[in-house]
């Protein structure tokens, strides 16, 4: 598994660059380090509400949000989530939050 | 300006969706558009369309193997500017068709075709087996159970002579689907390939707890037999992971799309199943999805000689014994499932007996059947 040097960190990730080990691994030089790849050129409060709804519905469920309950829970529709992270729910918030990458035929 | 990966949202743009398609009609497709008369097949992949005002438009069909190279697909776009003013498409079993506005210009383009080889063999109207509809396989996916380009290649091989002319009781769509998800059209078509696995799938407890929604896991399994469960990882520490029932499981896979720790292909166990008689047409009869007739074929790389022989086999004693208009499926339900069998030599296995939760309205709820060979 290929590493990530950031800031003095250093973090195990997988080929697209997701976490790849518990939520534990995560930091907010993670969160630094995320967006400059992710196209975000300032965090707000905004990004840091999506990412603590994300953390948080994870660690009580398991699993991330389905889109819907994101839009609901934070108060931010699609569009909106999409200005803040523009590769997306998925590519983008999640990957900053720390949650495992995606599955599925996405 | 070119992509800037420092302001990767400058002049970026977005939902404009696909060209609208008039804009590559051919003048004669555009003039007579919802304006043709009838049609006619002329020979084994040349069609002619018959306008109000006399226009004729002449189609000539070529088999394509789907997956191919830009260098193809220019030559094919040099064909359509010697031929066709430039105009192609795409069929949607992924034939390509050339169209021309006069008889006179069809031979030339006959001929043409022919020069370049077997790259564009004519065929696949009428009742012939056109293209076989397919995916992936090693190519590209992560879940496939065989490969698909490479069983595609030697099933039409042997049925080349069929793609070429109209000797078929019916038209007999082939598809294939690299594994159960069945992307593309296996789960309705008069014979379909499909990859299957026979073992259950192995658990990486050193990865599954950080590359896993455990829960989402759970919830894939048709059958109930993934359980949450802890484990021991190789350090010997204890982590979340989860506990497969190989009694229950029939190995599907669908917990491996959704958890990359817990794969089960295998090179000994995977290979592949045939159905038959679907279809999706209304014409005389109802849609119908396609039954599994033989529940496991090896994977035999490169030329998957079993597999071909068996769809040769359901083809010709279909070939043989049906009657004109009558899709494999259609015959097979007027002769009875036990005469298909019977007149296939296939052997009837449990493997065919539904025991899925609707299973019942699969079995037989009354006394009419045929003594076969299969109940000596
Ligand atoms: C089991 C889940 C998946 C299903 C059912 C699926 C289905 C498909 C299908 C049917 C195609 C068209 C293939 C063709 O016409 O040649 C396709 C293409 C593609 N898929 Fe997937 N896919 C799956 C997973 C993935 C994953 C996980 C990725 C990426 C990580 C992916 C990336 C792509 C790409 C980039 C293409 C276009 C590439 C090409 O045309 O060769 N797919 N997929
Ligand atoms: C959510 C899961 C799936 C994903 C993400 C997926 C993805 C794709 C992709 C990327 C393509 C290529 C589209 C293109 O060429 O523009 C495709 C085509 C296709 N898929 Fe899927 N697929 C999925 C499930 C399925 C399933 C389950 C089936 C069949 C039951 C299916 C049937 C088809 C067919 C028939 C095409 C070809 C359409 C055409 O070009 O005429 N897909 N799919
Ligand atoms: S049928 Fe299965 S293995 Fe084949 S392309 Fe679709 S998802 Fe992948
Ligand atoms: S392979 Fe299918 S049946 Fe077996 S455990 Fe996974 S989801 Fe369940």
């Amino acid at each position: 598994m290929p590493t990530i040097e950031h800031n003095g960190s250093s973090f195990t990730v997988d080929e697209d660059g997701f976490l790849t080990g518990n939520m534990d691994a995560w930091n907010e030089t993670w969160v630094d380090y995320v967006k400059t790849v992710e196209g975000i050129t300032e965090m707000t409060d905004e990004h840091h509400k999506v990412i603590e709804i994300l953390r948080d519905y994870y660690k009580k469920n398991g699993i991330a949000p389905m889109v819907r309950i994101l839009s609901k829970t934070t108060g931010f529709p699609l569009k909106r989530i999409y200005e803040l992270f523009p590769s997306g729910p998925g590519k983008g918030a999640c990957k900053m939050a720390g949650l495992p990458k995606p599955t599925g035929c996405v | 300006m070119g992509y800037d990966p420092a302001n990767p949202m400058a002049d970026r743009i977005t939902d404009i969706g696909p060209p609208h398609y008039e804009q590559f009609f051919p003048p004669v497709v555009k003039n007579n558009y919802g304006k043709w008369l009838y049609h006619e097949i002329l020979q084994p992949g040349v069609l002619m369309h018959k306008a109000e005002n006399g226009d004729e438009c002449y189609t000539v069909r070529i088999g394509a193997a789907r997956l191919i190279s830009i260098e193809l697909i220019r030559e094919m776009c040099d064909v359509a500017d010697i031929h066709c003013d430039g105009y192609l498409r795409w069929t949607t079993r992924n034939n390509v068709e050339f169209m021309v506005d006069s008889k006179a210009k069809v031979q030339p383009l006959l001929d043409d075709l022919k020069s370049r080889g077997n790259r564009m063999p004519v065929g696949g109207t009428g009742a012939s087996v056109s293209n076989c509809v397919h995916t992936q396989g090693w190519v590209h996916c992560h879940t496939p159970a065989t490969d698909a380009s490479g069983v595609v290649k030697a099933v039409m091989d042997e049925l080349f002579d069929y793609f070429t002319s109209h000797k078929l009781p019916a038209q007999v769509r082939l598809a294939l689907a690299c594994c159960l998800n069945m992307c593309g059209a296996v789960h309705a078509s008069d014979i379909a390939i499909l990859g299957v696995h026979r073992k259950p799938p192995m658990i990486d407890h050193d990865a599954i707890t950080g590359l896993c929604e455990l829960p989402l896991a759970i919830s894939a399994c048709p059958l109930g037999a993934v359980k949450p469960a802890t484990a021991k990882n190789s350090a010997g520490e204890d982590v979340k992971s989860v506990k497969v029932n190989a009694e229950r499981c029939m190995f599907c896979g669908n917990c491996y799309t959704m958890c990359p720790a817990m794969p089960l292909a295998d090179p000994d166990g995977d290979g592949i199943a045939i159905l038959v008689g679907g279809k999706v047409s209304n014409s005389r009869t109802m849609p119908s999805f396609s039954k599994l007739v033989i529940p496991f074929l090896p994977n035999t790389p490169p030329r998957w000689p079993e597999t071909v022989a068996a769809v040769k086999n359901i083809l010709e004693t279909y070939a043989n014994d049906a009657r004109k208009y009558e899709r494999v499926g259609e015959w097979a339900a007027r002769i009875g499932w036990e005469k298909f069998f019977e007149k296939t030599g296939i052997p009837f296995t449990i493997k065919s007996i539904d025991d899925y939760r609707l299973a019942y309205d699969t079995w037989r709820t009354t006394t009419q059947f045929k003594f076969t060979s299969h109940i000596k």
